[in-house]
């Protein structure tokens, strides 16, 4: 039984390159900085003010919602272009249908399956306002997960959070 | 006119197609304030048309409630009518109904409201809802960002409250304005971000301009302004508006230097 020890505590996520679009001056740069820093879960923000780009570092064992992240973007007034995250995974295995449910959190995955991923993968969420909005209309022209419109779907008899990742 | 207008749209297109920016002076975008933030200003007009020179002081107070509506509350203090008084105040509302952001370009729409009171009398057919009419004005903003062309068009309806108690006899009684502006802005410092202490200085340039549908009478301004942006948070304007073409008689914004101060405040609304 030992091969199958689980390890709840674990950081799920460690850190995640946020790209945010819309952004034209750096008060509106500073407004978004100043809302991502409200979330409890995160531990610093680094802005690239040429790039757009936010460096998040996440507390070590906390809860982390990425749809948080997203919404204290727009709050800002302001969306996000591109959120790539670096997940610690541990023996996570996909299934056939490219889905891994970790920690309770379900993930599918856009271009891998039947693999065990180990270490740390880094993958961009391709859910609906994590990219932009043509982005999200090609890629759910395409998309085999019936969960990719809405991101929720029923897992285990429950309607559940469902994030689709592409592993970069 | 219509040189004056391809003129000047010629101007906007060759210097804006650099970098944009889009907090214009004399206008809204139809981009709204952060969240919960809350900002503050003080906006000194000067206007040296009506014989002599008049100043009206305007403190503004501004509330972003959430990532689509935002509200501002001013209150207007001038020395137009004698000596200088606190004479009315409004109410401004912003809905953004629309937001489609790309890296590089983003198409935004906005419409608002305005309520308006003044304790002044009439003196010219121009309608304005910041300091010299009671009324009620509503409209649409439209702002796009292409690559790096910003560009911003208002477009608005104003009526005009009675006001028999205190109208003056043979002045004019305006009663309905329709408004229309197209604004654009230009930065142009700093040419490299390194951090938010940097300060950002912004050029503007805006055409505003009114037709009163009654008696047909219509002015065009144009308007341009330099902004400087310092730690990110504290935001300095100042503009000066001129008439490029006009027949409307006796107005008070047909010359007239704007200087404004405004700080925001991240994350304080509860």
């Amino acid at each position: 039984m030992l091969f199958f020890a689980v390890n709840v505590s674990a950081q799920q996520i460690s850190s995640a390159d946020l790209q945010v679009t819309g952004l034209t001056c750096s008060m509106c740069s500073k407004a978004t900085q100043k809302s991502l820093e409200t979330l409890n879960f995160i531990s610093s923000v680094k802005p690239d003010l040429n790039k757009n780009i936010f460096v998040l570092t996440f507390k070590k064992d906390a809860n982390i919602s990425l749809d948080l992240v997203r919404k204290k973007v727009q709050d800002a007034g302001f969306s996000v272009g591109n959120l790539t995250a670096s997940f610690n995974f541990n023996e996570v295995k996909v299934d056939d249908k490219g889905q891994a449910i970790v920690d309770g959190n379900v993930y599918r995955f856009v271009n891998t399956k039947s693999k065990t991923l180990n270490g740390t993968v880094k993958a961009s969420v391709v859910d609906k306002d994590f990219i932009s909005g043509p982005a999200f209309k090609k890629q759910a022209a395409t998309a085999n997960s019936d969960a990719y419109a809405t991101g929720t779907g029923v897992i285990n008899g429950k309607k559940t959070r469902i994030y689709h990742l592409v592993v970069s | 006119m219509r040189q004056i207008f391809v003129l000047v749209l010629i101007v906007i297109g060759t210097y804006a197609s650099t970098y944009a920016q889009e907090l214009y002076v004399f206008t809204e975008p139809a981009s709204n304030m952060p969240t919960k933030s809350i900002g503050v200003r003080i906006t000194n007009e000067g206007m040296f048309n009506n014989p002599d020179f008049v100043s009206r002081t305007i403190p503004e107070v501004m509330l972003g409630f959430s990532k689509n509506l935002m509200m501002h509350a001013q209150a207007f203090l001038s020395d137009m009518d004698g000596k200088y008084r606190l004479e009315g105040g409004s109410i401004y509302a912003k809905y953004r109904f629309l937001s489609s952001d790309e890296t590089h370009s983003h198409f935004r729409a906005a419409a608002f409201g305005r309520v308006s009171t003044s304790k002044r009398p009439t003196y010219t057919r121009d309608i304005n809802l910041e300091g010299d009419n009671s009324g009620i004005q509503g409209g649409l903003i439209f702002t796009q960002l292409l690559h790096k062309l910003a560009l911003s068009s208002t477009l608005g309806y104003a009526h005009a409250f009675d006001n028999s108690d205190r109208q003056i006899v043979g002045m004019p009684q305006p009663k309905n304005m329709l408004s229309y502006s197209l604004s654009s802005g230009y930065l142009v410092l700093p040419v490299v971000y390194k951090d938010y202490n940097q300060p950002n200085f912004n050029v503007y340039l805006e055409l505003l301009g009114k037709t009163d549908p009654s008696s047909g009478q219509s002015y065009l301004d144009i308007a341009p302004a330099i902004q400087m942006i310092l730690n990110s948070k504290t935001r300095i304007d100042l503009g000066y508006r001129f008439q490029a073409t006009g027949n409307m008689d006796n107005r008070y914004t047909k010359n007239m230097y704007l200087l404004r101060a405004e700080f925001n405040f991240f994350n304080v609304l509860k």
